[in-house]
């Protein structure tokens, strides 16, 4: 060994591999150390190996033909010193060139063969670590479309999303950074020391006199760098994070001429990074010279040892070369056990949260029992309903309303009353704390969740179109919408003008969030989306965004044309929508404050008629009817 | 300097270590001709003198080697402190041109390329120089024809080092761009978790990430292969070396033409070479990215800041008794991106008065507020302070002057007391202007209630780690901050929409007494408190559309009273 190796130490190492991880790794100590750190090392490094095992166990074919292959490898790699022995033996020293290019030959087929081993060993080791992350990645994904969506309100989806990609990929790092190789790195020292005992075991004794040196240096520079590397992963995220927030507020920092002071700040968290990278530096430094330190003194003591049995020829000088050279094979595999087993650390705290993630309890059940149901008969019920998202912050108290089938209902009232709440208490993403909702006479938690939801066809407020084409996001990729279906439910919201107005018509592209159509026609979609399931009741969630005039004329005869064709419940906001439906139910703060038709409500003096005031009002400084300002005006949040 | 050292350091390490395969081959010579000769005593010597060379390489290598990376340590420092630095002149608008998360994420990678390309980039050329130099010159000396025979693969290794570079950094790219596919997926999924449960399309979701998940596996596999590969590659090419060494040297040795130790020696200095070209092949093609990188870092650091001092660094205009005269004269605004957000308004505040600005969202009065703290230049037109052009006057004394409580109440992650004493300079009490108190600007802030309720009072760490606050907590804090900097002029930019009406009057009466003889700006969304104010300031898509007090404009019945009405109305419903 050399100095001009490359070592790649933990700090400097030179792989592009590392330069991606080194970011990740970044950001990922951010989210940690702010969120999770303190939750993990409940469970023990056994009880998650057997964990990760089970997902392995699919593919163990493949990895017991790698375990068979990494022995085999090390084996040509220790036949070739062997070789150079043999061949300085049999006609170096004896000057016998015939019979020479046999071990040359089986030289370089050993090196060849070696390296192919090796290969295919690694090879093999991926694809089946691919192939069992892939799956632990699936199910993680699966798990979270089974969990209702109290769970995404507890969880930002920043923090979900880097259980599914920077953890998942930590074990990958892990996987392909060959920490599996440390199996194979113990089983080449056995094999070394016992080649070397049994060449000479008296050489091989004294060869070993170093090692314990080594591994105790070894082991007390590795608990020094670990102390060195979290501090400065700690450093660094709060370097990173202090970054992040100044050029957040960095208009707050100008206004109050604390540019100096956060520079002192900064400087002060750089420093110390510095300084922890320096202490890495130095423990990296030392450990990697006295290893090749040691390795050079232990060929010196073979060469002592040895010289004095050479002249009694008690060793040959093949013997001898061949020793030197199994030393430098010797060295490397314990130095770089240490390194291996920092990351085979962290890769157990990516598994840990990603087991934290399968272990999620799913909350919105269904009993064994479940009934189906296929289409509305009768009607829904709410009865005495009291919700609340958090403890007793109720959002709902005491509702009570019904429609029957091919009625058509409007729930308004001013922002925050409760009404999206009701439209997401249907589908039961959240389930009531007091009361029922009954469907044709029977509470909803007694059905299929699917079947339940597949009555519905919910058009929620912020209009979420996916990635994919137009067509896609109308169908959803559902088998049963067939394309009649589609032309049905566009001609009927009007998207179909809109559709031959693109050059691709269905296949016209849709952008993330659907960011290349405007907000009426992502509207439109959404209604068709809705439609095409031909459902049973249609669940309209109005969003009040602000649209030209001639989109608000469309969207406008689009809703009144879908309310004519089926049973609806409608979030309303605009007064042509509530003219049309045949009941309305007026909303204040969570409480039914009155229930008529627009006819009766308007007559009687209450919180309908302020509310069709303001509307009147709005219309009259907007000029037409149907104008932008036709929704009702978002009030300043007050609290 | 330290680069100088390190590298004088790290020829010597490698002097001293390249020695230590020549003395063992020196060695084995010995021990050949152990027939003829008593070697005991000079094995013995040079046993003594590798366990020397061993000494002092290690040493000379740790010192090396702490020298040569500290200096890429060194310079990742000062690059992050001069980009901290410039980042804190430039002018709000040009981080609202930079995606914040993409912008932070690019420095901090950049910055790591930069100084592994300095430590790893010196360490790699200087190693790579010294043993070539050093290794060619020893085997040249023991035979030339040998060492052009073996050293015959080792272009190839650079040619072939060049290509699985670029070959692992082209997949690596392809493989993050499918995991980017991947997570973008699952955050379109997570973002809608509603429509998805809603149009229970779960089995869809689920074989679109499978499917993606599965080509994930195949870009992985495409990068295993050239990065597992490349060291096969390599090995099997030196193997090549080490096979003519045998080969040739073998014969070479047989014949007699080189001796059995320098045979020894050679397939030594072989393996030695075979890294540092590997390394070099590595510094060459990492090169270009670390390049890029500095580029990219140097943008930033080249770009000026639109908004700076006057050339001859400003006025500092001295702080009179009198509150200054706000005055636009002819000021318009247009965005980057075409929309107008002021269009010529020609406005003087007073000294001392105070003034209510409303309108609808995107009326301009934010704009306003910008331009008066100097965090955007109007595209035309002038402002004044005090007649004298705030283009002219040092930014530092302009905003010494400005106390703003803004629209957005950012808080940073430490103390509440930190928080609001944050415009506070340490020079403040020095210079004798503060009378304020932090406990008076708690009590005007109507905080006091507030920071009992917390666990460690004014200590309590706000954000991330810390007890996240409310957002009317947050705004309160936001108004001591700029209170008890006691500037001349007083700036409320919509701070008070997350209190309930009843605070909000609170507040402002207890800032009244603040307000006499200053000049206050707040711009608001509700009417109820606008009668404390000397004047209100209707604006309409980037005009001033209506001016005087709340009971004139009342009484006039124009815009803002139409705007009172429909207030009124709508709180009669929440």
């Amino acid at each position: 060994m050399s100095e001009t190796t490359p070592q790649p130490s933990s700090d400097e190492m030179p792989t592009d591999a590392k330069n991606s991880q080194d970011t990740s790794a970044a950001k990922k100590t951010d989210d940690r150390t702010m969120h999770d750190e303190r939750e993990l090392g409940r469970i023990s490094d056994i009880a998650l190996m057997r964990r990760l095992w089970r997902w392995m166990r699919p593919y163990k074919l493949t990895f017991l033909a790698c375990l068979l292959l990494l022995p085999a490898a090390y084996g040509m790699s220790l036949l070739q010193p062997h070789l150079v022995q043999l061949a300085v033996d049999r006609h170096l020293v004896p000057q016998h060139l015939a019979g020479l290019e046999v071990y040359a030959f089986a030289f370089l087929a050993s090196v060849v063969c070696e390296y192919g081993l090796r290969f295919g060993q690694m090879y093999l080791m991926q694809l089946a670590g691919q192939r069992a992350l892939r799956d632990l990645r699936c199910a993680a994904f699966d798990r979270l479309q089974q969990l209702d969506l109290a769970f995404f309100h507890r969880n930002p989806v920043g923090r979900v999303m880097s259980r599914l990609t920077t953890d998942v990929d930590a074990l990958n790092e892990a996987l392909s950074s060959g920490v599996v190789t440390i199996i194979g790195d113990l089983t080449m020292l056995a094999a070394i020391v016992v080649i070397l005992l049994l060449k000479n075991w008296q050489l091989a004794l004294i060869t070993f006199i170093t090692v314990p040196v080594l591994v105790g240096l070894t082991a007390l520079f590795r608990i020094l760098m670990r102390k060195a590397y979290r501090v400065s992963r700690v450093k660094i995220a709060r370097l990173n994070a202090n970054l992040q927030e100044a050029v957040t507020g960095m208009s707050i920092i100008q206004l109050f001429r604390h540019e100096q002071a956060s520079f002192r700040e900064y400087e002060e968290i750089n420093r110390d990074y510095r300084g922890a990278a320096f202490s890495m530096i130095r423990w990296d430094a030392m450990l990697y010279a006295i290893v090749e330190m040691i390795s050079s003194i232990t060929i010196a003591l073979i060469i002592w040892y040895g010289a004095g049995q050479a002249i009694n020829d008690l060793v040959t000088l093949g013997v001898l070369v061949a020793f030197i050279q199994y030393v430098e094979k010797f060295f490397v595999p314990i130095r770089d056990l240490s390194q291996k087993y920092t990351m085979v650390q962290s890769a157990m705290a990516a598994s840990e949260r990603i087991f934290q993630l399968l272990d999620e309890e799913v909350t919105v059940l269904e009993d064994d029992d479940a009934l189906p149901i296929a289409r509305l008969e009768r009607g829904i019920e709410f009865r005495n309903v009291w919700f609340a998202y958090t403890d007793d912050n109720w959002v709902l108290r005491d509702v009570s309303f019904s429609i029957k089938r091919g009625e058509s209902l409007a729930l308004v009232g001013h922002t925050g009353a409760g009404k999206s709440t009701i439209t997401a208490l249907l589908s039961r993403f959240y389930d009531v704390q007091q009361g029922h909702i009954l469907v044709d006479g029977v509470d909803i938690r007694r059905y299929r969740v699917d079947d339940l939801r597949a009555l519905f066809s919910v058009v929620l407020q912020d209009g979420f179109l996916f990635t994919g084409s137009l067509g896609d996001n109308v169908t959803l990729g559902v088998d049963g919408v067939s394309s009649a279906d589609v032309d049905h439910a566009a001609s009927i919201v009007g998207l179909d003008r809109l559709v031959q107005r693109f050059n691709g018509g269905y296949d016209h592209p849709i952008l993330e969030r659907g960011g290349n159509v405007s907000t009426g026609e992502r509207q439109l979609i959404t209604f068709a989306r809705a439609l095409a399931r031909r459902p049973d009741v249609l669940v309209l969630d109005e969003a009040t965004a602000n649209v030209d005039t001639e989109t608000e004329a469309w969207i406008q005869s689009a809703i009144e044309r879908m309310l004519s064709h089926q049973t609806s419940i409608v979030v309303a906001h605009r007064l042509s929508t509530i003219q049309r439906v045949d009941r309305i139910v007026v909303l204040h703060h969570g409480e039914v404050a009155q229930i008529g038709s627009h006819d009766e409500l308007v007559a009687v003096d209450g919180i309908y008629r302020t509310l069709v005031r303001l509307q009147y009002e709005s219309m009259q400084g907007g000029g037409t009817v149907g104008a932008p300002a036709g929704a009702l005006p978002q009030a300043p949040q007050g609290n | 300097m330290q680069v100088l050292v390190g590298s004088v350091l790290l020829v010597a390490t490698n002097i001293l270590a390249l020695s230590i395969p020549r003395k063992t081959g020196e060695a084995i010579d010995l021990l050949r001709n152990a027939d003829l000769l008593d070697t005991t005593e000079p094995v013995l010597r040079i046993v003594a003198v590798i366990a020397a060379l061993a000494v002092g390489a290690g040493t000379t290598r740790i010192l090396s080697r702490i020298a040569v990376f500290n200096v890429g340590r060194h310079i990742e420092y000062d690059i992050r402190n001069q980009l901290f630095k410039h980042l804190c002149r430039l002018e709000p608008a040009w981080f609202q041109r930079q995606a914040t998360g993409d912008l932070v994420s690019r420095i901090i990678n950049d910055v790591n390329n930069v100084r592994l390309l300095y430590g790893l980039g010196t360490l790699h050329i200087v190693n790579t120089t010294v043993a070539y130099t050093f290794v060619l010159s020893r085997m040249l000396s023991v035979s030339p024809r040998l060492t052009l025979l073996s050293l015959a693969p080792y272009p190839l290794v650079l040619i072939v080092m060049r290509f699985f570079t670029r070959a692992i950094y082209l997949r690596t790219q392809d493989a993050q761009a499918q995991l980017s596919q991947l997570s973008a997926l699952s955050q379109e999924n997570l973002s809608g978790a509603a429509v998805v449960r809603a149009f229970g399309i779960q089995p869809q979701a689920r074989s679109r990430f499978r499917t993606a998940s599965d080509e994930y596996v195949h870009q992985n596999m495409r990068l295993a292969i050239v990065r597992g590969g490349l060291f096969p590659f390599m090995g099997s090419i030196s193997g090549l070396g080490a096979l003519i060494v045998l080969w040739f040297g073998g014969r070479a040795v047989i014949s007699g033409e080189i001796s059995l130790g320098h045979f020894a020696e050679f397939s030594s200095y072989i393996a030695v070479l075979a890294w540092p070209t590997i390394a070099m092949g590595w510094v060459l093609s990492v090169w270009q990215r670390g390049a890029a990188s500095f580029d990219r870092l140097m943008i930033v650091l080249g770009t000026d800041p639109a908004i700076e001092n006057a050339a001859d660094g400003g006025l500092n205009p001295r702080a009179g008794e009198v509150s200054p005269t706000i005055t636009f004269d002819s000021v318009s605004l247009t965005y980057d991106d075409g929309t107008e957000a002021l269009h010529d308004i020609d406005l003087e505040i007073e000294g001392g008065r105070s003034v209510a600005v409303v309108g609808r969202t995107g009326a301009g009065k934010s704009t306003l507020i910008q331009l008066i703290a100097r965090l955007r230049d109007p595209t035309t037109g002038e402002l004044r302070i005090d007649d004298v052009p705030l283009r002219d006057v040092a930014l530092d004394s302009v905003r010494a002057s400005i106390a703003v409580v803004p629209q957005d109440p950012f808080l940073f992650s430490r103390s509440v007391r930190d928080n609001i004493t944050f415009g506070v300079l340490d020079d403040h009490d020095a210079a004798g202007s503060s009378s304020l108190r932090i406990d008076d600007a708690i009590r005007i802030a109507g905080l006091t209630e507030a920071l009992e309720a917390l666990p460690d009072g004014l200590d309590t760490v706000v954000g991330e780690r810390g007890i996240t606050l409310s957002g009317g907590q947050k705004q309160r804090v936001t108004i001591a901050r700029a209170v008890l900097l006691d500037a001349r002029i007083l700036i409320l930019d919509d701070a008070l929409s997350s209190v309930d009406t009843g605070t909000e009057r609170r507040i402002l009466s207890e800032l009244q007494g603040l307000m006499k003889g200053r000049t206050t700006i707040l711009v608001t969304h509700r009417f109820n408190a606008l009668d404390l104010f000397d004047e209100v300031i209707v604006m309409d898509e980037g005009r001033v559309v209506e001016r005087g007090s709340h009971r004139s404009l009342i009484e006039a019945g124009g815009a803002y009273a139409e705007m009172v009405e429909r207030q009124r109305l709508e709180e009669g419903l929440s």
